[in-house]
C-alpha cells in the first residue's frame, strides 16, 4: 500500500494527521516540507491539484493538495505559520513546476511570502490599481 | 539578423480566473517566449462564497462559467458530501452523470466549432454548432433551461427525469452518433486538417507531469488521468465506458481525444437513461446539517478536473471555499507548447487547451513594441495558411 | 438623428464586449450567428472591429481592471452608437454585487440603452430585444 510506504518513510517528519476516506490530510513543518513534497511528487508519482490557504484565528494555514491518481487518494500536507502580519513559508515551485501561478495566487490573496519563488508578482490583481490588497483577508483584518 | 519583438493579445477574454493577455515574444515569425497577464475576468468567488449559504453557494458556482456549468455544482456538492460522507439515492446519481455527460458534449462540440473558425474553417464551425442545438434541447427537456441548469443539490438532483420523453432523447443521442462519426471521418480524411493540426504545438508527456496538466490536454500528452475512472463516484462505477489516451500531445490528438470523449459520452448517456427507465426511488434526500470539517470535491470537467475544497466550522456558511478551474492548470502550458512554433500555429495551439475562446478572437492583433504601423490580424494569419495549404493540396 | 437612424436599423452591425461574464450570454450571442437562429437574415452582422459598429452587445459585471477598457471601447466606437446590455449582469449585478472587484457605478463607464435580461436570457428573447431597438429607431 501507497499510503502505509509514505508513513513510514516519513516517519516523525509527519505531525498530527486526519485520516477520512481517501483523504489524508497531515501537519508538516515548514524545515520538512521540501522533502514530503520530493517524496510525494517524484518518488509517488502524485500530482499536485491546488493549495489552499486559510486565515485562522491561531495563524494562516496552507493545504496543499496532492491526488495520486492510481488509487484515487489525496494527501494533503498542512502548513500552519504563527506569525499573521509577516507570513513565510518555504516555496514548493522548484520541485514543482506547476505550483507557480498557484502560489502566487495565495501569495497575492493573503499576503503570504513564499521563500524561493521564481516570479513574486501578483496574478490576478496585476496591472489593476484599484482593488483591495489582500482580498480574502478583509473582514478578518478590520 | 534577429529582431526580437513584443505582441500584445488580448485582453478580452471571459472566465474566471482565466488568462486574456497574452504578451507574445516573437524573433521574426517565430514564437520566443509568451507572458500571460490575468484578472480581467476575476470576479472573486471565493470570497463572495464565504458570506453566503450552502444552498447560495452552489448556484453562485453554476456562474463560474457558462460552458462547464454543471461541473462546479457537481464537485461543489461532493466537496459538501465529502465533509459528512453523504449518500445519495440512486436515481439522483444517474441523473448528475447523464447531466454531466451531456455537458461534455455540447462543451467538445463548442470548441470543435471554434478550432475550425481559428484555422479557417467556418463549415466546421456551422456544423458543430447545429448538432450542439439538439444537445441544448435535451438540457431544455431535463432541465428547463439551456444553460445554467439548477440540477444540483446536497444529496441529490433538484428535478426528476419524465421516464416518458426518454425516447425522445435516445433519438438526440443516435443523431450525435452519427455526426460524430462523420465528423472524426472528415478530420481523419481531410489532408488540409491533418497538415495545418498534425505535429503542431507538441506538449510532451514530462512537460505535462511537471506542469500537472489535467484533463484532455494531458490525455492527449499520453498520462491517464480521469477523475472518472481514479475516484468514480455517482454513476460512473456503475457504467461502462473507455478513457481515451493519446501519445502525441500536438493539436491533433487533442481534436481526437475530444471527438472519441463524445462517443464515450453518449454510451454513459445511453447507459443512464435505460437505467432512469426503470430505476425508481427518491432523487434528493434530506440533508438537515453539516457539521465542522474539511471538504474535497472533484469531478471531470470537459476541460479537466475541477476542484472544490471546503472548511465547514458547523454554521451555514463555509469558512474558506477554494475552487480551482481546470484551466488554471492548463493555461501554464501554453509557454511549453508554444516555443519554437510559428506565429500562424500560435493561435490554434492556444485555442487547442480550449480556454473559452468564443468571442475574443477577434480582439487579437500584432503590434510591435515600439508601435509601428505594423499590424496584423492573427486569425487572418492562420487562415491565409490554411488558404495556402488548400491551393497547394488542389494544384 | 431620426434620417441617420432610419438608415441603421435596416442593417445592424453589431460587436460584442465581454466585460467579466460568465461566458454563457456570449455563447448565446454566437448562437444567434448558427443555423439555428441564423440573425444575418435580418442583416445584423457580428463584426470585428469596433469602428465598424453600430451596436454594442455587453455581457457581465465589469470589474475594476477591465471597466476602464470597456470605456475606451464606447469611446472609439463612431457614434450615434447604441449599446444593449445582454443578461442580468450588466442590469443589476447578477450574486456577484458583493464582490471586491466589481465597479459599484456602471453607469459612470458605459450609457447602457437596452437590458435584456436573464440568466441567460434565450436567444429568441435576444432577437425580441434587437427587434425592439429597431422599431425605436424606425419611429
Amino acid at each position: 500500500m501507497p499510503e502505509n510506504e509514505f508513513f513510514a518513510a516519513m516517519g516523525d517528519k509527519i505531525g498530527k494527521t486526519i485520516e477520512k476516506k481517501l483523504r489524508y490530510y497531515f501537519e508538516v513543518k515548514n524545515e520538512d516540507l521540501h522533502d514530503v513534497v520530493n517524496y510525494i511528487f517524484n518518488t509517488m508519482g502524485c500530482r499536485l491539484s491546488t493549495a489552499t490557504a486559510t486565515e485562522l484565528y491561531g495563524g494562516i494555514e496552507v493545504l496543499y493538495h496532492f491526488s495520486h491518481d492510481a488509487t484515487g487518494t489525496y494527501y494533503c500536507p498542512r502548513i500552519i505559520m504563527k506569525d499573521k502580519k509577516k507570513p513565510q513559508m518555504k516555496s514548493i515551485t522548484p520541485i514543482v513546476r506547476g505550483a507557480e501561478w498557484i502560489e502566487r495566487e495565495m501569495a497575492e490573496m493573503f499576503g503570504i511570502d513564499f521563500d524561493g519563488h521564481p516570479r513574486k508578482e501578483p496574478l490576478l490583481t496585476r496591472n489593476n490599481p484599484t482593488v483591495e490588497k489582500l482580498p480574502l483577508r478583509l473582514r478578518r483584518i478590520s | 539578423m534577429s529582431m526580437v519583438n513584443n505582441i500584445p493579445v488580448g485582453p478580452f477574454h471571459p472566465l474566471l480566473e482565466e488568462a486574456e493577455y497574452f504578451n507574445i515574444v516573437v524573433d521574426g515569425e517565430t514564437v520566443v517566449d509568451i507572458d500571460m497577464d490575468i484578472g480581467w475576468m476575476h470576479r472573486g468567488h471565493e470570497f463572495i462564497s464565504e458570506q453566503k449559504s450552502f444552498t447560495q453557494s452552489i448556484y453562485l458556482v453554476e456562474r463560474i462559467c457558462g460552458i462547464c456549468s454543471t461541473s462546479h455544482p457537481i464537485a461543489c456538492v461532493h466537496a459538501f458530501e465529502d465533509v459528512d460522507n453523504i449518500e445519495i439515492p440512486e436515481r439522483a446519481a444517474y441523473i448528475r452523470s447523464l447531466v454531466g455527460e451531456l455537458e461534455r458534449i455540447h462543451s467538445h462540440l463548442l470548441w470543435f466549432g471554434l478550432a475550425g473558425h481559428f484555422i479557417g474553417y467556418d463549415t466546421v464551425w456551422m456544423w458543430a454548432w447545429k448538432y450542439r442545438e439538439p444537445i441544448l434541447q435535451m438540457f431544455e427537456i431535463i432541465s428547463g433551461n439551456r444553460n445554467h441548469y439548477g440540477m444540483m443539490r446536497i444529496g441529490g438532483v433538484a428535478k426528476d427525469v419524465d421516464p416518458a420523453r426518454i425516447p425522445e432523447m435516445m433519438k438526440i443521442l443516435d443523431m450525435v452518433d452519427d455526426k460524430m462519426n462523420m465528423i472524426i471521418k472528415v478530420a481523419k480524411d481531410d489532408p488540409v486538417l491533418r497538415s495545418r493540426l498534425k505535429g503542431v504545438g507538441v506538449l510532451t508527456h514530462k512537460d505535462a507531469v511537471e506542469l500537472c496538466a489535467v484533463g484532455p490536454t494531458a490525455r492527449a500528452s499520453g498520462v491517464n488521468t480521469d477523475v472518472r475512472q481514479d475516484e468514480p463516484n455517482d454513476a460512473y462505477g456503475w457504467v461502462k465506458f473507455d478513457v481515451p489516451v493519446l501519445p502525441n500531445g500536438d493539436v491533433y490528438d487533442k481534436f481526437v481525444v475530444r471527438a472519441l470523449e463524445i462517443i464515450e459520452s453518449t454510451k454513459i448517456c445511453r447507459q443512464c437513461l435505460e437505467k432512469l427507465a426503470t430505476v425508481k426511488g427518491p432523487i434528493l434526500n434530506n440533508v438537515k446539517h453539516i457539521s465542522a470539517g474539511e471538504g474535497l470535491g472533484r469531478y471531470e470537467a470537459p476541460r479537466g478536473e475541477v476542484f472544490h475544497f471546503i472548511k465547514t466550522d458547523g454554521t451555514n456558511r463555509p469558512i474558506r471555499h477554494k475552487v480551482r478551474a481546470p484551466s488554471f492548470n492548463n493555461i501554464p502550458t501554453y509557454v511549453a507548447s508554444c516555443k519554437g512554433i510559428p506565429l500562424a500555429d500560435a493561435l490554434i495551439t492556444l485555442a487547442s487547451v480550449d480556454p473559452c475562446y468564443c468571442c475574443t478572437e477577434r480582439s487579437l492583433k500584432v503590434v510591435d513594441i515600439n508601435r509601428d504601423p505594423f499590424q496584423i490580424d492573427l486569425l487572418k494569419l492562420s487562415r491565409e495558411k490554411t488558404q495556402q495549404i488548400r491551393s497547394k493540396i488542389h494544384e | 438623428m431620426g434620417w441617420y437612424n432610419k438608415r441603421l436599423a435596416k442593417s445592424i452591425w453589431v460587436f460584442h464586449v465581454s466585460a467579466s461574464p460568465c461566458n454563457n450570454c456570449d455563447i448565446e450571442i454566437l448562437d444567434l450567428l448558427t443555423p439555428r437562429y441564423d440573425l444575418e437574415r435580418f442583416g445584423i452582422k457580428l463584426v470585428g472591429s469596433i469602428r465598424h459598429a453600430d451596436v454594442l452587445l455587453v455581457s457581465g459585471i465589469f470589474n475594476q481592471k477591465v471597466g476602464p477598457r470597456v470605456q475606451q471601447i464606447y469611446q472609439q466606437a463612431p457614434k450615434p452608437c447604441f449599446v444593449v446590455g445582454i443578461g442580468t449582469c450588466p442590469a443589476s449585478g447578477c450574486c456577484f454585487k458583493d464582490s471586491y472587484n466589481i465597479s459599484k457605478n456602471i453607469k459612470d463607464i458605459i450609457p447602457i440603452n437596452l437590458y435584456i435580461p436573464g440568466c441567460p436570457p434565450k436567444p429568441e428573447n435576444m432577437i425580441a430585444g434587437i427587434v425592439k431597438l429597431v422599431e425605436v429607431l424606425n419611429a
